[in-house]
C-alpha cells in the first residue's frame, strides 16, 4: 500500500514514516504542501495523510485536490487545530477520517486498516486462536462455533486492538488511550486496563485458556499469532 | 433601598416637618405680625392728633369712643411728672363695660401744661382676623408643599431615569464578563455620562483580559499539541524496536505516561478555551437515561474495581435537547468519576433526577469523604488541589471542566457536602434543556 505523508514537523513525518514501514507501508513524505499538490497530481495512492497547518498550504485545499485526482485514496486528515468546525469541513470534502495531534502511531494504523476493511468489504474477518476464533467484522468471539456474549464493547475493543498490533507488546497506556481516548479526563490513571483484562480472562477461562492473551510484566499486554 | 425611594422619602419628610413646624409657629407668627401691624397704626394716629392739637388753640381736653368701642381717644391734662411714651395692654372700662385695649400713651407738653394722650384699640378687634389669616396661611403653604413635592418626584425620576437604566441595562442580569457591544445611555448628567463610560471601560479591560488569556491558552496548546506528537511517536517507535532491553522499556513506559499527563493537561485546557470560545454546537437531542447509561458503561470498570454501587434514578421520560452530547457525556463522566475517586471502599452512588418549580434537577450523590468547608469556594479552580485528594492521581482539572460545560449550557450548579459522609452535585437544568416525552 501507498502512503503520501504530508507533514510539515519534520520529525514527525520521519516517525510516521518508520512506523508506517514498519508496518509494510510504501512511504513517502512531503514536508510542504507545493511537493505534495506535485505528487498527488503525478502518483496514485492509497492512503494520503494530510496535515491541515502547513505553512505554504491550505490543507484543506489539498484535501480538494487529492479528492480530485486520487479518488481511490484515502484520506485522513492530521492536524493540531482540534477546531470542531475543521473537521466538520474537513469530512465533508471527502475525508475518511480526522486524527487529532497528538496523536498514537498505533491508533493511526487502527484507522488506516478500518478503511482498508471498510473499502475491500471484507465480510469475515475471521481470526483463529487455538479454539477461540474472533470476527473484527462482527465484532463476536466464539470458542468452538459459540458464540460468548458475556464479552462488553469496551473488552472487544481491548482484543481487537491486540489483534490489530499482533505479537507487540501494547503498553497500558497505549491500551487506555484507544479505548478512553475521546473522554476529556482528569486523571492519567492507566491500571483500569489490568481490571478489564482480569475481566476478560475470567470470561473466557469458562471456555478455555486464552494462553495467547499474553502479559508482558511491567510494560502491557500482547496477542500471539503465528502466522 | 432604591436612590429614588431616599430621596422621595427625604423630600416627603422634609416637607413634612417645615409644615407642622410652620403650623405650631403660625398662631404666635400671626400675633406678632397683628400686635406690629396695629402698633405702627396706633403711632401713625398719635402722630396726626399731634398733628391737629399743634395746629388749634382749642381745648385740650377730649374723649371720643366709636359706637362699638372699638376705639377710643383721650386727650387730658396730665399732672404726674414722668413722661410716657408705651404702648400696652390694658383694661378701660369704659361705661360699665371693662374691656381689654391696647393703648398708646404718650405725655407732652404744650405751654406749660402737660397733656396725656392715650389711643385705644379693643383687642377683640385685633385678634378678629387671626384664625382667617391662619387658615388662609396654612391652606397656602399645604398647597406648595404638595406641588413642590409633585415637582420634585417628577424631576427626580427624570434625572435619575439613566442611573436607573445603567443599573437595569448593564449591571442587573449580566452574566460576566459577556456584556456585549457598548450603548450609550443618554443623558445630560455628566456623573451618569461618566459612570457609564467608566463602566464599560472596565468591562472592556475585563473582557479583554479574559478574550486574550483564553488565546494564549488555546494558542499554547496548540503549539505544544505538536512536540508532544513527536515525542509521543518517537516512544512508539521504540517500542517498536528488538533490540531494546525490557528494563529500559519500563522507563520508556514511564516516558509516556508522563507525556501523557502532559497531553491531557493539554487537551483539556484546549476544551476548556474550546467551550468559552462558544466553539461547540448546542443542537443534540438524547434520552437522558441513555446517556448515563453510556457513561455508566465507560465507568464500571472503575465502580467494579472499588466495589461502588451505583443507581441510576432518573424518569425515562426525559429527554436532553439543545445539548452537546459530547460536552454532556464528559460533564456526567467527570462528575460520576469524582464520585468514586472520593469515595469509599464499597460505598455508593446515586445519580437522581426530579423535576423542581420549572427546572430539572439531577444530583450525582455519593458516599465518600466530603469537601472541607474552607475549601469549597476554590472547588472548581484550575488545578486546585486539596489535601484529601493528593494521594489521587489528578490534577485538578475535572471540575474546572464540569463548570464551563455546565456554564456553556447555563446549567446551575449547587455544590453540598458533609465531611465523611458524601458529597451531593446538584445540577439544575433549566426547561429548555430537557423535554418530557
Amino acid at each position: 500500500m501507498n502512503v503520501l505523508i504530508v507533514e510539515d514537523e519534520k520529525a514527525l513525518a520521519q516517525e510516521v514514516e518508520i512506523f508506517l514501514t514498519n508496518y509494510s507501508y510504501k512511504c513517502e513524505v512531503c514536508y510542504n504542501g507545493k511537493s505534495a499538490s506535485e505528487k498527488i497530481a503525478v502518483n496514485l495512492y492509497d492512503f494520503i495523510l494530510i496535515d491541515l497547518g502547513l505553512p505554504d498550504y491550505e490543507g484543506l485545499d489539498l484535501l480538494r485536490e487529492a479528492k480530485k485526482t486520487n479518488i481511490e485514496a484515502a484520506c485522513i486528515i492530521l492536524t493540531a487545530r482540534a477546531e470542531v468546525n475543521d473537521r466538520i469541513t474537513g469530512l465533508d470534502l471527502g475525508a475518511d477520517d480526522y486524527l487529532a495531534k497528538p496523536f498514537s502511531l498505533l491508533e493511526l494504523h487502527s484507522r488506516m486498516q478500518a478503511i482498508t476493511r471498510r473499502k475491500f468489504g471484507l465480510k469475515h474477518h475471521l481470526v483463529e486462536l487455538n479454539d477461540f476464533s474472533i470476527n473484527l467484522t462482527d465484532r463476536t468471539i466464539s470458542y468452538q462455533n459459540n458464540i460468548i456474549n458475556t464479552i462488553t464493547k469496551k473488552e472487544f475493543d481491548l482484543i481487537a486492538y491486540l489483534i490489530l498490533h499482533k505479537n507487540r507488546t501494547l503498553t497500558r497506556m497505549q491500551l487506555s488511550e484507544h479505548i478512553w481516548g475521546s473522554i476529556v479526563n482528569n486523571d492519567y490513571d492507566s491500571n483500569y486496563i489490568d481490571a478489564h483484562i482480569k475481566n476478560i480472562r475470567k470470561k473466557l477461562n469458562v471456555y478455555g485458556q486464552p494462553d495467547w492473551l499474553e502479559t508482558v510484566r511491567g510494560l502491557g499486554y500482547k496477542i500471539k499469532i503465528n502466522a | 433601598m432604591k436612590l429614588e425611594t431616599k430621596l422621595t422619602l427625604f423630600n416627603t419628610l422634609s416637607k413634612l416637618v417645615i409644615v407642622i413646624l410652620f403650623v405650631l409657629l403660625l398662631p404666635s407668627v400671626i400675633k406678632i405680625i397683628n400686635k406690629q401691624f396695629i402698633d405702627t397704626k396706633l403711632r401713625k394716629q398719635k402722630d396726626k392728633l399731634l398733628n391737629i392739637i399743634k395746629n388749634t388753640n382749642k381745648d385740650y381736653v377730649y374723649t371720643s369712643y366709636t359706637p362699638l368701642r372699638e376705639e377710643y381717644y383721650t386727650l387730658d391734662a396730665d399732672s404726674t411728672t414722668e413722661m410716657l411714651d408705651t404702648i400696652r395692654n390694658e383694661k378701660r372700662k369704659i361705661e360699665g363695660d371693662t374691656i381689654q385695649y391696647r393703648i398708646l400713651s404718650y405725655n407732652f407738653m404744650k405751654g406749660q401744661q402737660k397733656y396725656l394722650l392715650e389711643i385705644g384699640k379693643s383687642v377683640d378687634t385685633i385678634g378678629e382676623t387671626t384664625p382667617l389669616l391662619q387658615n388662609i396661611a396654612f391652606y397656602i403653604l399645604i398647597g406648595m408643599v404638595l406641588l413642590t413635592i409633585l415637582a420634585d418626584q417628577v424631576y427626580t425620576n427624570y434625572v435619575l431615569r439613566p442611573l436607573n437604566l445603567i443599573i437595569k441595562t448593564k449591571l442587573i442580569g449580566r452574566k460576566f464578563p459577556n456584556f456585549g457591544s457598548y450603548r450609550e445611555v443618554k443623558t445630560s448628567t455628566s456623573d451618569f455620562q461618566y459612570l457609564d463610560i467608566s463602566i464599560h471601560k472596565m468591562v472592556e479591560t475585563i473582557e479583554q483580559t479574559f478574550q486574550k488569556e483564553r488565546e494564549f491558552i488555546s494558542n499554547a496548546s496548540h503549539e505544544i499539541m505538536t512536540p508532544i506528537s513527536i515525542l509521543q511517536s518517537k516512544i512508539e517507535n521504540m517500542f517498536e524496536q528488538e533490540d531494546i532491553a525490557d528494563e529500559l522499556k519500563v522507563r520508556l513506559l514511564e516516558m509516556q505516561k508522563i507525556l501523557n499527563r502532559l497531553k491531557s493537561i493539554t487537551k483539556t485546557l484546549l476544551l476548556i478555551s474550546q467551550i468559552e470560545n462558544e466553539q461547540f454546537i448546542k443542537e443534540d437531542k438524547i434520552p437522558v437515561t441513555t446517556m448515563l447509561n453510556e457513561v455508566y458503561e465507560e465507568i464500571s470498570i472503575r465502580l467494579q474495581d472499588k466495589n461502588i454501587n451505583c443507581e441510576i434514578e432518573v424518569p425515562d421520560s426525559w429527554v436532553f435537547v439543545h445539548v452537546n452530547k459530547f460536552l454532556l457525556f464528559n460533564l456526567f463522566f467527570n462528575l460520576v468519576n469524582n464520585a468514586i475517586k472520593y469515595n469509599r471502599e464499597s460505598g455508593d452512588i446515586k445519580i437522581a433526577g426530579t423535576p423542581e418549580n420549572n427546572t430539572f434537577i439531577i444530583s450525582v450523590i455519593d458516599t465518600g469523604i466530603g469537601i472541607d468547608a474552607v475549601d469549597m469556594p476554590y472547588l472548581f479552580d484550575r488545578f486546585k488541589k486539596f489535601r484529601q485528594s493528593l494521594q489521587q492521581d489528578s490534577f485538578g482539572l475535572g471540575l474546572p471542566i464540569v463548570k464551563s460545560i455546565a456554564a456553556f449550557h447555563q446549567i446551575e450548579m449547587e455544590v453540598t457536602s458533609e465531611k465523611g459522609t458524601g458529597t451531593t452535585f446538584k445540577l439544575i437544568f433549566p426547561q429548555r434543556l430537557i423535554e418530557i416525552t
